[in-house]
């Protein structure tokens, strides 16, 4: 189920509010595990069980390893819960990337499994795996109670498209969490925010950035524009979802990390990466990254350790070679500039924040693009290497078209109208008392009409 | 103080707002039908095992939920007005409003479309046509965003590409160009359609191409029901209705019009004033969409038939060439096999005459 649909919007979250909030305290996560349970159900009615399946296995695991801590068997818990994990990760996301590779380096002809990939299993089989290595670790003690593990890895304001929510961050607030006006008020606004960004903005740029594949009046700027469009529908979208995500989580009491800091306006490509999709991060960095070593081994290693980061990052993404080759990309972005490019860009700001945009929109030009040859011929045309002409009659018209969506990307993707606002408020308290309720209640009527006549709108970040 | 005020403003507002649109949309009334976008509204699924374990059954809800959310066209008409007025697109969902009338975006010529529908006319020519005396002419109708996109610089497919690339297509029929005869003013401002009292003289030009000279005078008579036309219900936008008008006079009145869509001539009139009243109203000429018609004129002032291939434009401008033919008969092969056609009409000496509009040429794959 989409946030973004009216069958959520109107049927599933009021009846979900109203079973939370009638029921004593003991029983909310029990109706958090049941509604998740439907919440996924309702676009994956099968592979309910197989998530069903990886939170018992890491549930039992979990036990164990308290259980045997200091002994092998607690060892032996981990390896299997990641095994387990893992391996069914390969299966259903990667197995037929695999075949395909094999096929080709050995000639052969494996049939492919062409399994339907399970929505969110990227991002449950992290959450399983952080609780096993945390109980691992010593960082939080085992949960006993399995619905309190089953409604944390299912909890459907994060389940599909995260953000990817440590246990040690919210094991506390599966025990106790607080309800108020004021949050379920700021989680209100957050929520409405990020469906904004999702319905106005992403949804929208999206549109152009079909325009422009399927346009057969390509130009050197329109490559420019689909580059654009697409690296601002992509942050629209999923840091919206983030939003919606952040903003339940409020109405239900919990507080989630934030997943997105304004990446946009990132001086370097390290900086990018601290504000981009900080939840996949900071689990690559605290699950990989340094139990590798990270950077205090030898450079080579350290390298070697970067690399082999971006790698799972990018593939991660995806099961395709355009995923490792984007991951990969930034690994040298980060390599050069721990090693010279750095200084310079801290001195030269300016400078820093082009290379940064013109970087990122190329790397979102090799990830969404259909296959590599699309990709490469864009980010040519980019850079008028493939005779394009500078710009065609559909450009201008489209660049018309579309020009206040991208006014209105442009600058909600900086701090600016945050700030605007903060200062309206203090300024103008009582005005913004009754002018923000009301622009609430009229962008989410406005959401609405944008629902009631589209039609499929899936967010990007399912297939991941 | 303030703050708190604020805060609970936000939840109450939010939270009335999804409480009434809610229980209006289940205990609301649920129609069959949508008047505006002209279409079958989904119905509530039914609840199995195997519809909710294949998925159907939350789609066919999601489907529900859209179509009977409680005051769907406003909703839809705020959207419209939304992405033409606040954020400056210059459509939406295709479509757009300029001058007061509403029209559709062509931007795309389809090779493939065209192909299809020059592969279609062939096949038509080879099957039935080519061993006889038949006269085979040629037309297209020009829609409404040629003469918008030339006033605006609105993006638009090459329309002369698509008649010149049709032409080369159909080197055995003879063209009859009409598009200098029009104007975006002979056009309804809320419907595809052209008017037919503001096509006497496209009329005239295509029956002088086929050696005929239609001159006769018609009472312009006007419909006592507000005309909204099929871009109305897309866009949802308030806009004023059209006033529908149709000539007539009693040469037509003595016409023997029959539909032939079950197989069996069924009589009909030249203008149905039952679907004047009905949902699209525009369908009262000849009998709207049916597959084949056939027009007898006891009134001739020749003996002379005409074959017509035909859309939906067709319906309105054959009554004006019905004076000199004894026998004309429509075709539509959206309807009907185009290897079907033999069946009912035995191409000898008459006129044919394919009729067709750019948005139809352009978006052939209906044609059978």
């Amino acid at each position: 189920m989409l946030f973004s649909s009216i069958t959520f919007l109107y049927y599933f979250f009021p009846v979900v509010l109203i079973l939370y909030f009638i029921v004593p305290k003991t029983l909310k996560n029990t109706v958090l595990l049941i509604t998740s349970l439907v919440f996924y159900a309702w676009g994956e009615p099968k592979y309910v069980f197989l998530m069903v399946f990886s939170i018992i296995c890491g549930y039992i695991c979990g036990l164990l390893i308290e259980k045997f801590r200091g002994k092998p068997a607690s060892k032996i818990s981990l390896i299997a819960s990641c095994v387990i994990s893992l391996s069914m990760l390969c299966y259903f996301k990667y197995a037929d990337f695999f075949i395909t590779n094999f096929n080709t380096a050995t000639g052969l002809s494996l049939p492919l499994l062409k399994l339907a990939l399970p929505i969110g299993i990227s991002f449950y089989t992290f959450q399983i795996l952080s609780y096993t290595v945390d109980v691992y670790r010593g960082d939080v003690p085992a949960q006993r109670n399995p619905v309190d593990l089953a409604a944390y890895v299912t909890m459907f304001p994060q389940l599909i498209a995260g953000p990817i929510v440590r246990y040690s961050d919210v094991a506390k607030q599966l025990a106790e969490r607080s309800h108020s006006i004021d949050k379920t008020a700021c989680g209100i606004r957050r929520f409405i925010c990020g469906l904004s960004k999702k319905i106005f903005i992403a949804n929208v740029l999206g549109e152009l950035a079909g325009l422009f594949l399927a346009s057969r009046q390509q130009s050197v700027l329109y490559c420019w524009m689909y580059a654009a469009a697409y690296s601002l529908q992509i942050y629209f979208d999923f840091s919206g979802y983030s939003d919606m995500a952040v903003g339940l989580g409020k109405i239900l009491g919990f507080d989630f990390m934030e997943n997105f800091n304004y990446p946009y306006i990132s001086s370097s490509i390290t900086e990018f990466w601290r504000r981009w999709h900080i939840s996949l991060g900071s689990w690559f960095r605290d699950y990989v990254y340094i139990p590798l070593g990270g950077n205090r081994v030898s450079k080579l290693k350290w390298f070697r350790n970067i690399f082999v980061v971006w790698m799972l990052t990018g593939f991660w993404h995806g099961a395709d070679w355009n995923f490792i080759v984007w991951g990969l990309y930034f690994a040298f972005f980060l390599i050069l500039e721990k090693l010279w490019l750095g200084k310079f860009l801290s001195k030269y700001k300016a400078i820093g924040h082009c290379y940064v945009l013109v970087a990122v929109m190329i790397s979102f030009v090799i990830f969404g693009m259909p296959d590599f040859g699309l990709a490469f011929d864009c980010i040519k045309g980019m850079f008028g290497m493939n005779g394009l002409p500078l710009a065609t009659a559909e450009t201008f018209y489209y660049l018309r078209s579309y020009a206040v969506i991208f006014a209105i990307a442009l600058i909600g993707a900086t701090p600016l109208p945050k700030k605007l606002y903060t200062m309206a408020e203090k300024k103008f308290t009582a005005v913004t008392a009754i002018a923000e309720p009301v622009a609430i209640v009229i962008l989410f009527l406005l959401a609405t009409a944008y629902l009631v006549d589209g039609s499929f709108n899936p967010f990007l970040y399912f297939r991941f | 103080m303030k703050y708190n005020f604020k805060n609970t403003a936000s939840v109450i507002g939010t939270g009335l707002t999804v409480a009434i649109l809610s229980l209006c949309g289940i205990f609301g009334n649920k129609s069959d039908f949508s008047e505006s976008e002209r279409r079958v509204l989904a119905k509530l699924p039914d609840v199995s095992t195997e519809t909710v374990f294949s998925g159907r059954f939350m789609s066919d809800f999601e489907d529900y939920a859209l179509d009977h959310f409680p005051m769907r066209d406003t909703f839809r008409g705020i959207k419209s007005a939304s992405v033409l007025g606040i954020f400056g697109q210059l459509e939406t969902n295709g479509l757009y409003m300029q001058d007061g009338y509403l029209a559709k975006a062509e931007t795309e010529l389809s090779d493939e479309m065209l192909n299809h529908a020059a592969e279609r006319f062939q096949y038509i020519h080879d099957t039935f046509l080519k061993d006889t005396e038949t006269n085979v002419y040629f037309s297209i109708i020009p829609d409404k965003h040629y003469f918008l996109s030339q006033e605006s610089g609105r993006l638009a497919l090459d329309y002369n590409e698509l008649v010149s690339e049709m032409r080369n297509k159909t080197e055995y029929m003879e063209y009859i160009d009409i598009f200098p005869l029009l104007s975006i003013e002979d056009y309804y401002r809320t419907d595809t359609h052209w008017r037919q009292e503001k096509i006497t003289d496209v009329a005239a030009a295509i029956g002088s191409a086929m050696g005929i000279n239609p001159d006769a005078e018609y009472a312009t008579l006007e419909l006592d029901k507000d005309f909204y036309g099929v871009y109305y219900g897309q866009l949802a936008l308030p806009v004023e209705p059209d006033t529908l008008f149709y000539l007539n006079n009693s040469i037509l009145d003595e016409c023997t019009v029959k539909s032939y869509n079950t197989g069996v001539p069924v009589e009909k009139s030249m203008y149905d004033m039952e679907k004047a009243q009905g949902r699209d109203p525009y369908e009262m000429f000849l009998c709207g969409s049916d597959a084949l018609v056939t027009i007898e004129n006891p009134n001739a002032t020749t003996n002379r038939e005409l074959v017509v291939f035909r859309d939906s434009f067709g319906s309105s401008l054959i009554p004006l060439l019905v004076e000199e033919y004894s026998k004309i008969t429509l075709v539509d092969i959206r309807y009907i096999q185009s290897s079907a056609i033999g069946s009912f009409v035995e191409f000898e000496n008459q006129d044919v005459l394919f009729l067709y509009s750019t948005l139809i040429l352009n978006n052939s794959l209906g044609m059978k």
